[in-house]
């Protein structure tokens, strides 16, 4: 035993707990200058003329990003084409108005609700779905959906508002908070979910659980080979991706102040699955960047109109073609390349082999 | 009274699912031989819908010219699809992927194209055969013969052609066995097209067919596509024989549930079905599994 040996044991351990713990290769620097920006931003834009405006749009790209972020847990990393999504959203947006149109609660003990109820309806969508394959999921999820959208119009009157939905529930209110002072409480609340999704999801991703769902899309014969249970975890990742759109569902709902059955229309899932396609498929960050390039692109292309529709689609067959990655990479090798901290030296032949004594 | 509700829940059912049939069919035989789950299909079916649409009403020509045109330019479509967007990841890591979202994509821009073009309002396409005759209180439509003697003339074409030509066994071979097909020296990229093309064919007839006795809007391809896909799934993926069962099983079932429950409930009613159906037997009816297709 030399101490060379040792030496090399000791410089392989960072390597490992490297893996362990994904989020010390984003420095500290980076989060906290992030959350200090993502406080400071609402108080900076209501100085400026169309600041309100502004503000409300970075409240509807939290929430859809947090959509998008969890969709793309189960499409692009579980490989589940699941479409049942907005029905999941609608699910957490109609508890929450039930709860506070029908029995009067308040609608911030009401939007804790919305998440388990979607939950609840994930796994009942989940365990005759998450069994089958590619197609077989698009279908039973579109049955969902459309079996959802029905219901919401035809079903009982506290549920369908006369088929038209909801449209009339109490919003969030704060005291007697008003104008843009509320604007902004709204805003750190969205920006709160956000955090937590985007946390919880970037957990789920690096863990064990992520690493099976990887590995069933990628090949599930060897994965369920080396003993992953294949409907455990994809009901597992399933309900936490419901979690989600079910607790933007119910804060969407008291803040629009209803919620329509129009959120069943296709343009709502088309445009989901525009940011996850454009963002990046699979990828950590890409519905993120997909949600704030598609509701940035959409305060131009309202001006366009129906022609928005057509360059969308082309846009999504495009990308998924010709750059599955979407526009993901190109952000990553940016930040790896200024921001990052020194990527781990790769290891040598040497250390793989755990340094056998020469 | 009830004899009448009857009658017309048969005749529906029967009508809808030959349609039906006639959609799955170029859904299946994409899904059998390409691995290609088209969900474009709707598309293509509103290309030929509004090609025979634009013959008819601008070139003033008579339905029976337009419908060859309809066809064939729904076949072009699917093709110039191929082309683009198909060619390029056949036999990629991603195929599935790339070609389910890549097949949204196009459906979406196809619809939004229909509504640049043609406005949004409902398109009548003139049918190709007129008149009718009652049977217990029931009208029963040339039209709705046509498509229903069409479908099963095409099923049986369709059968002929993958059994006994070249061309339809090079097909089934590329289905069951890519790489040892292209040993065999079969044009394995050309005979996707060629089943593509085909497949677009069909959904371009059965829009021609079909509008008729519906109307036309930039939307109107979406539900029989869906349709398509539940009988498809219903009979077995990659089955032609089970999309012809399946498609009148499932025609029948929906119009009794609408003749009987009312329209809103015939959508939901055959998704209940396919549920119940997907847990009994996973495979569908004619359910044939991974190892052998078509």
């Amino acid at each position: 035993m030399s101490v060379g040996v040792v030496s090399q044991i000791a410089s392989a351990r960072p390597a490992i707990d490297q893996a362990a713990a994904p989020w010390r290769r984003v420095s500290l620097l980076t989060i906290g200058g992030t959350v200090l920006a993502g406080i400071l931003i609402p108080w900076l834009l209501v100085r400026l003329p169309i600041g309100d405006y502004l503000v409300t749009l970075l409240i509807l790209f939290f929430m859809q990003a947090v959509i998008a972020q969890s969709w793309n847990l189960i499409m692009g990393y579980g490989g589940i084409y699941s479409f049942a999504q907005v029905a999941l959203f609608a699910v957490g947006g109609w508890t929450a108005a039930v709860l506070v149109s029908s029995l009067g609660w308040n609608p911030f003990v009401a939007v804790l609700f919305s998440p388990v109820i979607a939950v609840v309806a994930a796994v009942g969508i989940g365990l005759p779905t998450l069994r089958l394959r590619g197609v077989y999921v698009v279908l039973m999820t579109l049955a969902f959906h459309e079996l959802a959208r029905v219901f919401a119009v035809t079903g009982p009157r506290f549920i369908s508002g006369g088929g038209y939905g909801l449209v009339n529930v109490p919003t969030f209110q704060f005291g007697n908070v008003i104008g843009e002072q509320r604007t902004i409480y709204l805003y750190y609340l969205a920006m709160v979910i956000f955090a937590i999704a985007s946390f919880v999801i970037w957990r789920v991703i690096h863990s064990p659980l992520g690493m099976a769902v990887t590995a069933l899309r990628d090949s599930e014969t060897y994965a369920v080979s080396r003993g992953i249970n294949q409907l455990r975890v994809r009901l597992i990742l399933f309900a936490i991706s419901a979690f989600f759109t079910g607790l933007a569902g119910g804060y969407m709902t008291h803040y629009n102040g209803g919620i329509s059955t129009s959120v069943f229309d296709f343009p709502i899932l088309i445009d989901l699955l525009a940011m996850i396609v454009i963002g990046g498929w699979g990828t950590f960050g890409g519905p993120i960047l997909g949600a704030a390039i598609i509701i940035a692109l959409d305060q131009y292309l309202v001006a366009i109109g129906d022609y928005r529709a057509l360059f969308e689609g082309l846009i999504i067959a495009g990308i998924a073609v010709f750059a599955p990655q979407g526009m993901w990479p190109l952000i990553r090798n940016a930040y790896d390349r200024y921001l990052g901290p020194e990527p781990p030296a790769r290891p040598t032949p040497e250390s793989q082999r755990g340094g056998v004594p020469s | 009274m009830y004899d009448t509700q009857i009658v017309q829940a048969v005749w529906g059912g029967v009508l809808f699912g030959s349609v039906y049939g006639l959609m799955a069919l170029g859904l299946t035989l994409v899904w059998g031989a390409v691995r290609l789950l088209n969900l474009a299909h709707g598309a293509i079916f509103i290309v030929g819908a509004y090609a025979a649409y634009w013959v008819v009403s601008s070139l003033h020509l008579p339905i029976l010219v337009a419908l060859p045109f309809g066809v064939l330019a729904a076949a072009v479509f699917a093709y110039a699809m191929h082309l683009v967007f198909i060619r390029p990841v056949i036999g990629k890591p991603g195929f599935d992927n790339a070609t389910l979202v890549a097949t949204v994509g196009i459906s979406i821009s196809v619809s939004a194209a229909a509504l640049l073009i043609f406005n949004p309002e409902y398109k009548v396409v003139p049918p190709e055969l007129t008149g009718s005759y009652i049977v217990a209180g029931v009208q029963i439509n040339y039209q709705g013969l046509l498509v229903i003697g069409t479908s099963l003339a095409l099923f049986a074409i369709l059968y002929l052609f993958l059994t006994y030509t070249r061309y339809g066994m090079a097909i089934r071979a590329v289905s069951q066995q890519m790489e040892a097909a292209s040993l065999m020296t079969i044009p394995v990229v050309q005979t996707y097209g060629l089943v593509i093309a085909i497949s677009g064919g069909l959904a371009g007839l059965a829009g021609v067919l079909l509008s008729p006795l519906f109307f036309l809007n930039p939307q109107s391809g979406f539900n029989p596509m869906i349709q398509a896909l539940i009988v498809t799934i219903f009979g077995g993926l990659g089955s032609v024989r089970g999309a012809l069962v399946a498609g009148f099983v499932l025609g029948v079932f929906e119009s009794f549930v609408e003749v009987f429950y009312g329209v809103a409930w015939a959508l939901p009613g055959v998704f209940i079905l396919i549920i119940v159906m997907l847990i009994v037997r996973p495979n569908g009816l004619f359910g044939i599994g991974e190892v052998r297709r078509l």
